[in-house]
């Protein structure tokens, strides 16, 4: 599949069809006892591709990345790195490394030696150790702390022994089990940078596990949403924004408001939908007949106060200031809520909460889903 | 400025009641049962004993006469290298035990802990006692060995030496190993092991580089713990150790026991807890250092 850059995330590289494989799940199915964590996965992620898997909690996220990294045995299915099938191969004998929720660093030795620690086991010779841990450090900016001990580290500098632990030993694919969530939100995208830095630096192939959206699409070169053990949807950042193909990824990913309704006019991919009385405007990427049950999604940020092809009338119910927008609440006169992001250059106007308001977006903002 | 606020805070804290009050009953411990009976027994060391009992006096004749003869000395060397042998094979045999109970799931864990644990409900003098129907002369291994027709004496080697002597201390005392061993196993992240095997460690290595570094307080306290255990037992040598399997306790126990001798009993006393207490803070020393070096390179 063809990965174009897109506005919002430069691809660091062109991924393409002659792009190699690293990583090739196929037909993956993981049960633990009788609980089925993965459903039949097949995933091809190309050398040097900044790939996330998203999804919430026990969605299986983690299970995957961790039959990659070998620490799970799938109940059924094969998993290839570099085009070797590594079922059977325990974790120190496959061409990944792992950088853990927790970090898991050695708390008995110094920076130096938890990052020393691969190559040391390794027997790699002493100088070769020497440069190579040295460089590490440096491509993590840890110059000067080789003989600090973890405890002794900041939660964001912790973060990039971990990494330059497991850089060192240049994997052929990085795996990173969430391993931001325990950093604050300045430092966190301050790691983004850092390791779309160091993605682009060294060209390893990285798989990233996240719940969180914004993170995964900031630094992903292509998206997998998982949900009940199964891929819902892979692609790019905006193909999973734009065009989500399910209700779950468009709630899951961004803010979204949804009306289920009923199509009542087709003009080609325009359609209209009629939801509890109300006529929307909207665009559908796939064939559909008058009658047909379907939902409609709108973004918050596409909604705006000027004018539209759909107009929706109400009162604010509630605003809230967010910095670069202020986020509008409107009560429809049937009771149900609509929510809007508006550019906070354009929201002077705004009505206070109790007045009526109308809010608009045209049909190119809205997308139908096939229930 | 806050700093300076700070410190005088913490000064005013440290000048006021509460702390020593918390403290008090700690203290007040420490002195009844530690500082008293130490300071008297130091100081009885000093005293004269006579055909009428042990007089009040400030006389160094009771440490002379222990340094005078190399018995004492020989003695007292021979009781720490059993110890330490004890306190080694109680190593070798607990941690092995510890690994496979941390590793333990379910309810495989407590029913393991409570083996472990039934043989402490009798008495430590029982659990030595019950050596000798094993190893005596009409013991159940001779009466086996017999009845297999291996032999056709009973041997005589099995009880009443040093052998046996190990044998008791480590039966009775391993499980002052295993415990300390086994919390600290238990306590380990197991991430730190999927790091390990992840970073390319093979079983073996991740032991060697992180498991075993990581249950070093546990050894550390387990071992303490045996070696001072054993070091001042006399119920298992006067038991399982016959004429050459004595050790300092019992001559320090007769002194007391027999002789009547309380000031030459307390001298000796008072040498073996200084020899004990150095051979603890040499050994405590020795680790430390250890770890110090185990951060370094090149």
């Amino acid at each position: 599949m063809a990965n174009p850059p897109t506005k919002e995330m430069p691809a660091a590289i062109q991924l393409d069809t002659a792009t190699p494989i690293s990583v090739s799940v196929r037909n993956v199915y993981k049960t633990f006892d009788t609980t089925p964590a993965l459903k039949d996965i097949a995933l091809d992620i190309r050398r040097g591709e900044f790939f996330s898997l998203l999804g919430p909690s026990g969605c299986g996220k983690t299970t995957l990345l961790r039959s990659i990294g070998g620490f799970e045995t799938p109940t059924s299915g094969t998993i290839l790195i570099d085009g070797k099938d590594v079922g059977g191969i325990p974790p120190y004998g496959r061409p990944t490394n792992m950088i853990f929720q927790q970090l898991a660093l050695f708390p008995h030795l110094d920076v130096y030696e938890n990052v020393a620690f691969g190559l040391r086991v390794q027997k790699k010779p002493k100088e070769q150790i020497d440069g190579r841990v040295k460089g590490a450090l440096a491509l993590v900016r840890l110059e000067g702390y080789e003989r600090r001990m973890p405890s002794q580290l900041s939660g964001g500098q912790r973060q990039r022994v971990a990494m330059a632990r497991a850089l060192v030993n240049e994997p052929s694919v990085l795996l990173l089990d969430e391993p931001l969530g325990s950093l604050d939100l300045q430092l966190r995208l301050q790691m983004h940078e850092e390791l779309r830095r160091l993605q682009r630096t060294l060209g390893n192939t990285f798989v990233f596990v996240t719940h969180d959206q914004g993170e995964a699409m900031s630094m992903s070169d292509r998206i997998a949403v998982m949900n009940g053990g199964v891929i819902v949807q892979l692609g790019t950042p905006e193909d999973i924004y734009e065009r989500p193909q399910s209700r779950f990824v468009a709630q899951f990913v961004g803010h979204t408001n949804l009306f289920d309704g009923k199509v009542i006019r087709i003009e080609g991919s325009r359609v209209t939908v009629e939801s509890d009385g109300i006529s929307l405007a909207a665009t559908t990427p796939t064939p559909v007949e008058l009658g047909q049950a379907v939902t409609v999604v709108v973004r918050y940020e596409r909604l705006g106060l000027g004018a539209g092809d759909t107009t929706l009338r109400g009162n604010v119910a509630e605003r809230m200031f967010l910095g670069g927008t202020v986020r509008v609440v409107m009560a429809l006169s049937g009771g149900r809520l609509v929510t809007a992001d508006i550019a906070s250059t354009a929201a002077t106007g705004l009505p206070a909460i109790g007045e009526p308001v109308a809010l608009t977006f045209n049909a190119s903002d809205s997308r139908v889903l096939v229930a | 400025m806050s700093l300076a606020v700070r410190s005088a805070f913490r000064q005013r804290l440290a000048a006021s009641g509460p702390g020593w009050a918390l403290a008090s009953p700690a203290v007040v411990w420490l002195i009844v049962f530690s500082v008293l009976p130490i300071g008297l027994m130091v100081a009885m060391s000093f005293w004269k004993s006579t055909i009428y009992g042990t007089r009040p006096d400030f006389i160094f004749d009771n440490y002379r006469r222990i340094f005078a003869n190399s018995l004492y000395v020989n003695q007292l060397l021979s009781t720490l290298r059993i110890a330490v042998s004890a306190t080694i094979i109680s190593l070798l045999v607990s941690y092995p035990i510890a690994l496979m109970l941390s590793r333990l799931k379910g309810a495989f864990r407590p029913g393991f802990l409570l083996l472990l644990f039934i043989p402490f409900w009798s008495s430590y003098v029982v659990r030595t006692f019950v050596w000798l129907p094993i190893l005596g002369r009409n013991g159940a291994i001779n009466q086996f060995l017999l009845w297999l027709g291996v032999v056709d004496q009973p041997l005589d080697f099995l009880l009443y030496n040093e052998g046996a002597v190990l044998l008791g201390l480590v039966y009775v005392f391993t499980l002052f190993m295993t415990l300390p061993i086994y919390v600290t196993l238990d306590k380990l992240d197991p991430a730190l092991l999927e790091a390990a095997n992840d970073l390319g460690a093979r079983p073996l290595q991740a032991f060697a580089r992180v498991i075993v570094p990581l249950s070093l307080p546990g050894v550390m306290s387990g071992s303490i713990m045996v070696f001072l255990l054993a070091v001042g037992v006399y119920v298992t040598p006067q038991l399982l150790g016959g004429p050459s399997g004595l050790m300092f306790g019992n001559i320090i126990a007769a002194q007391f026991l027999s002789d009547n001798n309380w000031a030459f009993g307390s001298a000796l006393a008072v040498v073996m807890m200084v020899v004990v207490l150095s051979v603890i803070l040499s050994a405590g020393r020795l680790v430390g250092l250890q770890q110090a070096f185990s951060g370094g390179h090149g």
